[in-house]
């Protein structure tokens, strides 16, 4: 039973790295319907920034998140700017806009072997072996924090959303880009702040991610799967869809190492996206709305 | 003179793969270079990789980031039958392949109901599952360290003459699946899957025989790859990088046009064997640059750059969605000029 | 005489909403039947169920003697039964010329050659077989319709559902099309039903009507008929009107 408990806490903590990481993917897609296949990219990438600030200047990674997540945010609307602004938007544009981002994450890729090598790495600060006690239970304190912090990151983004203007005009974009033309709403802006905005949630997951595993330039095709999960899951934009979603994803994973042996458990994630879309065929993303 | 050939088969195309065919069957008999003979070994093995990928990638538009899984398959298969169950080589390289493509048609069949990306997106997992649950099938592929076959010498060798044959038929098929009226079932099909149907074409049918080959395909070139190293290990057979390697092929060479994924595998081996010696990851990174490159300027790869460079027309494939404006097309000008499959070789 | 096309109590359900309510109507040979009524009244649903696009929830339909139910959507093209389309859906990557000949290959049986005969006699029967190496993409609205009525016709069909051909081009090519409709019929025998919004056209070319509305029939008669129907009137405008 004590063990049931464990792994419950285990997977209501890794949900909500999950859900933050899961949520820029959805937002990118709901607003611009582009599937951003350089998530993993810019996972990667959040790790090592996080990695290298913290290698060579000695700076807590939870401090320099900030930082991390700005610097992506630039590179998002940047990456946007130039690159994905000059593909035909729609149907059309879609195994192409996928192929594009794809290159980009090749290249980002390809930088992190050049920089860094291919070996594995993680960000080793002095509270990472600790643990502390809750309810009877010992959690990691890099678990916990990244918990609180990925719950302060949702909690900031449901406000966002619905209480600010930038806000909602993502959401009018995302419903009605035409419409949102006509009423005066820079609509292309949106789109490069909200690329921007999903490129900063993944590197900040990113970051996140890499206080808890090790990592290496191949960092990021397994959360990019599993962001997929949990947006198909948890429909788009709603913070608390994407939460629950999240929690199942974690859950299905942390309870398959009671049913399967410890290599498999990894295949979970690939397996239940497979079967989610194939459940789930025809309008999967939905045309549903943020909100 | 009665046609022998099918209607849709112009004769000038049989007559450069022919000598194509022939000069590279006799070369090796005039130089004694092993270095440069294995080179070409291996770029045929990559232009049927590459060819395979790119009849679903290409002709029927559905992007597989996926298809190492086949690959990986079919050389575990191989190796296994032939190791363990004394199976001569080719009946294995055989039951290789129809395993692997009926495994594309477990996972494809239902997935292919998916479109564009979302299909993409379930070949990655797909790809990533079947890596993990294969290299602890201990059986089939001895584990994360992989599996040996007996070294046979000479063999190596002698298979640049099967790869050479491989890469012909290859080549016929992709040209069949283009220029026969299969070919245009599979375009109407790659235009808008539910239009088809409504006036005839059997869409899944054609989809799951597609599937079916192009899988079929990567299992034979992993049977190959096996013989060939006689070394093989599950993380680079069903590696994700080397599912990425297809797709840059594909398009970097020329998405669904007939021979552009040759081009495309040919510039990846020399490419990549160029820069192994001092920048190992580097080509990757340039690839990725080329990958950009391509998707925003010229959506046929470096088909489409030869197409133009030459002034020929430049057949719609679909790629970009949009119909070719140059309307001054040959009755069925549906195929790229066969100048460009003498590129290939 | 058994009608070429048939549907019984042909009912469709989206979930909670009935878009197709216990459906009859009978197409007989070379005739054109029309079939009208105010937007969302489940027209091309139930086209759909007759072309075999999406299985019906409850009912039959029958070409002459033999059940089509639930086929997909090529065998039934195949057997003879094949649909337009509201929103044009040319093969934006084949020229006009091999738009009709996929069809005709898949539909007619024919060899090669035979096929590329049959696509080109139907692009010119539409009068645009003097651009068919040309992509639908440079065609007009009205030509875009009418390549997928040549496309249509490259399947020898039986009988041809028209889905609101007429709507959206001007009033000179809506009159051309008018032509050319009934010329399919007369010059090629082949059977029409055509879901229509211009009344001119329905009442110029329709022997018959049926009215469907909110999935339901209404009614069923002459044209003449139809529109002093006082359920059909109140359909489209309302009580006051009616």
């Amino acid at each position: 039973m004590g063990q049931v408990i464990d792994l419950a806490v285990s997977a209501i903590l890794l949900a909500g790295l999950y859900a933050t990481m899961a949520y820029g993917l959805g937002l990118i897609y709901g607003v611009l319907r582009i599937v951003n296949l350089n998530h993993g990219g810019m996972i990667m990438v959040g790790a090592y920034a996080g990695w290298w600030l913290h290698f060579k200047y000695g700076i807590d990674p939870y401090l320099s998140l900030i930082p991390v997540s700005a610097a992506a945010f630039v590179l998002g609307v940047l990456v946007y700017r130039v690159l994905v602004r000059r593909l035909p938007r729609g149907a059309a544009g879609g195994v192409q806009s996928l192929l594009l981002l794809f290159g980009v994450w090749l290249v980002l890729r390809n930088a992190a072997y050049l920089l860094f090598t291919g070996n594995d790495q993680t960000i080793r600060t002095a509270y990472s072996t600790r643990a502390i006690s809750l309810a009877g239970a010992f959690l990691s304190v890099n678990r916990v924090a990244v918990f609180g912090l990925a719950l302060v990151v949702l909690f900031a983004l449901h406000m966002l959303l619905t209480r600010t203007y930038l806000g909602k005009a993502i959401r009018a974009v995302a419903q009605n880009p035409d419409s949102c033309t006509l009423v005066g709403v820079p609509v292309e802006r949106i789109y490069a702040l909200t690329f921007g905005l999903g490129t900063a949630l993944a590197a900040l997951a990113g970051l996140l991610a890499a206080t808890l595993f090790p990592f290496s330039p191949e960092f990021g095709a397994t959360e990019l799967l599993k962001s997929f999960v949990v947006v198909v899951l948890g429909g788009l934009g709603s913070v608390a869809g994407t939460a629950i979603a999240a929690l199942i994803l974690a859950t299905v994973e942390v309870f398959a190492i009671l049913a399967l042996p410890s290599y498999l458990t990894a295949s979970v994630g690939f397996v239940l996206l497979v079967l989610v879309l194939v459940i789930r065929p025809g309008g999967l993303f939905g045309q549903r709305v943020l909100g | 003179m009665k046609r022998v050939l099918p209607v849709w088969v112009r004769p000038r195309a049989v007559l450069v793969a022919g000598i194509g065919a022939a000069v590279l069957a006799l070369l090796p008999f005039f130089h004694s270079n092993r270095y440069w003979h294995n080179q070409i070994t291996e770029t045929m093995l990559a232009v049927v990789a590459a060819l395979a990928w790119n009849w679903l990638g290409g002709y029927l538009g559905q992007v597989s980031f996926g298809h190492a899984a086949m690959f990986g398959l079919g050389g575990f298969v191989a190796a296994r039958f032939q190791a363990s169950l004394g199976l001569p080589m080719i009946p294995a390289w055989i039951v290789a392949g129809i395993v692997a493509g009926l495994y594309a048609l477990v996972w494809g069949h239902p997935t292919l109901r998916l479109r564009g990306p979302y299909f993409s997106i379930a070949t990655i997992g797909v790809g990533e599952a079947t890596r993990l649950i294969c290299t602890y099938w201990v059986w089939l592929t001895g584990g994360s360290s992989g599996m040996s076959l007996p070294v046979q010498i000479q063999l190596k060798y002698q298979l640049y003459w099967y790869a050479l044959a491989l890469a012909l038929l290859a080549l016929a098929a992709s040209y069949a699946l283009r220029r026969s009226p299969l070919g245009l079932s599979l375009l109407a099909i790659k235009s808008d899957v539910d239009a088809a149907g409504d006036v005839g074409v059997s869409s899944v049918r054609l989809q799951d025989l597609v599937l079916f080959i192009s899988g079929m395909t990567m299992g034979i070139c992993g049977g190959f790859y096996a013989s060939y190293y006689s070394f093989i290990e599950p993380g680079d057979m069903f590696g994700f990088s080397r599912s990425i390697s297809f797709v840059l092929m594909g398009v970097i060479g020329g998405i669904g046009t007939i021979a552009g994924p040759a081009v495309g595998a040919l510039i990846y081996v020399l490419l990549r064997n160029a820069l192994l010696a001092s920048y190992p990851q580097l080509y990757l990174g340039l690839y990725g640059l080329l990958l950009i490159l391509v998707i925003l300027f010229e959506p046929l790869g470096l088909t489409g750059l030869f197409l133009r460079v030459f002034h020929r027309k430049r057949p719609d494939l679909g790629v970009t969605g949009v119909a070719a404006e140059d309307s001054a097309a040959p009755a069925t000008g549906v195929t790229p000029a066969p100048a460009e499959q003498r590129g290939a070789k | 005489m058994t009608a070429i096309l048939r549907a019984e109590g042909l009912s469709k359900r989206f979930g909670g909403l009935k878009a197709n309510d216990n459906v009859t109507l009978a197409l007989e040979e070379r005739q054109i039947l029309g079939l009208i009524g105010p937007n969302g009244a489940g027209k091309t649903t139930c086209f759909s169920m007759l072309a075999g696009s999406i299985p019906p929830s409850a009912g039959r339909v029958f070409l002459g003697e033999q059940e089509i139910t639930g086929l997909p959507a090529f065998r039934v093209a195949r057997a003879g039964v094949v649909r337009t389309h509201q929103i044009v859906r040319p093969f934006a990557n084949l020229t006009l010329m091999e738009n009709c000949t996929v069809a005709a290959a898949q539909c007619s049986g024919r060899d090669d050659a035979g096929s590329r005969e049959l696509a080109r006699e139907m692009l010119q029967f539409v009068g645009l077989e003097k651009r068919r190496n040309e992509y639908p993409g440079g065609l007009t609205l009205a030509g875009r319709k009418k390549l997928e009525m040549a496309r249509a016709l490259s399947c020898s069909p039986k009988a041809l559902l028209l889905d609101e051909v007429i709507a959206g081009v001007n009033p000179v090519e809506a009159r051309d099309m008018v032509t050319l409709i009934r010329r399919i019929r007369d010059e090629k025998g082949i059977s029409i039903l055509m879901i229509e919004h211009v009344m001119a056209a329905v009442m110029s070319l329709c022997e018959h009507v049926v009215v469907l509305d909110a999935g339901k029939l209404i009614a069923a008669g002459a044209p003449k008929e139809i529109v002093q129907n006082p359920a059909v009137v109140e359909a489209y405008l309302g009580k006051k009107h009616a």
